[in-house]
């Protein structure tokens, strides 16, 4: 427990550093909602059919990005490799980075709830919106928390890692859309989503911490 | 492939032992009698389905590989766990080789049911369903094969990385499954596996030798993969020592 506070404590630090990473991914956020607005013409139409679907992608790729910086700067500065050979065990690292990007995505995911609320005039500040956004966010960040910390060479991993994870997050962005459409009531849908999210997140979780060791060897 | 052969012996499984020796005359023959029956069976002996027409006889490829599909990425899944426990670089290459036959099976399945869907919903794709997970389960399997090719064949770190993705690609498949299906659904019910099948004898013989005919290539295409795998693996591994005594 003391080396994951620990862990996350310089993960944190790092993040605050690094400014222009998490604020590009802020900013990058905005500018997807704004690319959307634009793209589907939501000032001139019904938008609330689609703004499920935009709020998800926007988190999906948004923290994608979020996510993958957590190991790419200690990836190159060597870091990495010295906190896999230290005593701290492999799940205290994973659940330090998890809850750096748990954090980390929160901020981002609040900024967009209240952005999409403001732009759309929806109140997404919805209870059961928020409870779906938070079970699909621990099996998002699970999973992409333990597929980011694969090393690869820098050309290849802004390409590779989402062609790897974004397969792998279809039900959960399925899911998430729908529970999400079904709690702002532009859909009826009589599918559990909600209890889906929360089994996704149980399995990604799980997973993740059980694979997690396996990644980097000592 | 001599550590299937080690483990076998290990297991004191002699019994198979001549099967296995035999194995580049027998899986080659075998699968080129039951394919030829499979084609004579549907193309000939199997009836004319009353409203889908000829198309139908696509159902006697495309069944039997979309399930032997789901064998071969099971097959990923397992190596890739075993080697993840052990390891040993053995077991990477038959989950590579399993994967590639898998990805092509796939593509094969999607193509056929294309072609078959055409005449029957008006439209060559649909996202339906079985096709959208068939779908999903094609690029989970194609990232596979991309982060293991980053790597040569005796890259450890690829092939961990890639038996990662393998093993919770395949974990991912029920979920895939639920999701989709209760997203939508337009695809005829199973009807090969109901407790009553609805399908005539005739049609459910000739079914069941393309089933035999389709596991015995993809066993043949996955033993020669994981066999060039290994030599690679073992061409590789004498180059490495090669070099070190020359240094």
């Amino acid at each position: 427990m003391r080396t994951t506070i620990i862990v996350l404590e310089k993960d944190l630090r790092i993040a605050w550093r690094d400014k222009a990473g998490w604020l590009s991914s802020l900013i990058f956020s905005a500018i997807l909602i704004f690319i959307y607005a634009f793209a589907f013409d939501l000032a001139g139409t019904n938008s609330e059919p689609l703004l499920p679907g935009i709020l998800w992608t926007t988190f999906l790729f948004s923290g994608i990005i979020t996510c993958n910086q957590s190991f790419q700067q200690e990836s190159v500065t060597g870091t990495l490799d010295a906190m896999i050979a230290s005593p701290i065990s492999q799940t205290s690292i994973f659940f330090g980075k998890f809850f750096c990007n748990l954090i980390s995505l929160s901020i981002i995911q609040f900024m967009i709830i209240v952005l999409g609320t403001i732009m759309f005039q929806v109140n997404l500040i919805n209870i059961e919106v928020i409870l779906a956004i938070f079970l699909g966010t621990i099996g998002f960040v699970s999973l992409v928390t333990l597929l980011s910390a694969f090393e690869y060479r820098e050309r290849f991993r802004a390409v590779l890692l989402p062609v790897i994870e974004l397969p792998l997050l279809i039900p959960l962005l399925l899911a998430g859309v729908q529970a999400s459409s079904s709690a702002l009531e532009i859909s009826n849908t009589s599918s559990p989503w909600l209890i889906f999210l929360g089994i996704f997140s149980l399995w990604g979780f799980l997973g993740s911490i059980l694979l997690f060791p396996l990644v980097n060897e000592k | 492939m001599n550590f299937i052969k080690i483990t076998i012996f290990k297991l004191n499984y002699s019994v198979f032992l001549p099967l296995w020796n035999s194995r580049w005359i027998v899986l080659p023959v075998m699968t080129s009698i039951f394919i030829m029956a499979m084609i004579i069976g549907s193309v000939l002996a199997a009836p004319r389905e009353v409203i889908e027409g000829d198309v139908q006889r696509l159902m006697y490829i495309h069944v039997p590989s979309a399930i032997i599909s789901y064998f071969a990425f099971g097959i990923t899944a397992v190596s890739s766990a075993i080697f993840l426990i052990n390891g040993k670089m053995r077991w990477d290459a038959i989950a590579r080789a399993s994967a590639g036959v898998g990805v092509l099976l796939t593509i094969f399945v999607l193509s056929t049911g294309a072609i078959w869907g055409k005449p029957i919903w008006g439209i060559y794709w649909t996202w339906d369903a079985r096709l959208t997970s068939t779908l999903v389960l094609l690029l989970i399997y194609c990232s596979y094969l991309l982060v293991r090719n980053l790597g040569n064949a005796n890259d450890t770190k690829a092939a961990r990385y890639a038996s990662i993705v393998g093993l919770i690609g395949y974990l991912d498949i029920p979920l895939i499954h639920f999701s989709v299906d209760w997203w939508r659904t337009l695809h005829p019910q199973r009807i090969v596996f109901d407790i009553r099948p609805s399908l005539p004898t005739e049609m459910l013989i000739v079914l069941a030798i393309a089933f035999l005919a389709i596991f015995l290539l993809v066993l043949w295409l996955i033993l020669l993969s994981a066999t060039t795998e290994y030599l690679h693996q073992q061409i590789g591994k004498l180059s490495g020592d090669l070099e070190q005594m020359e240094n």
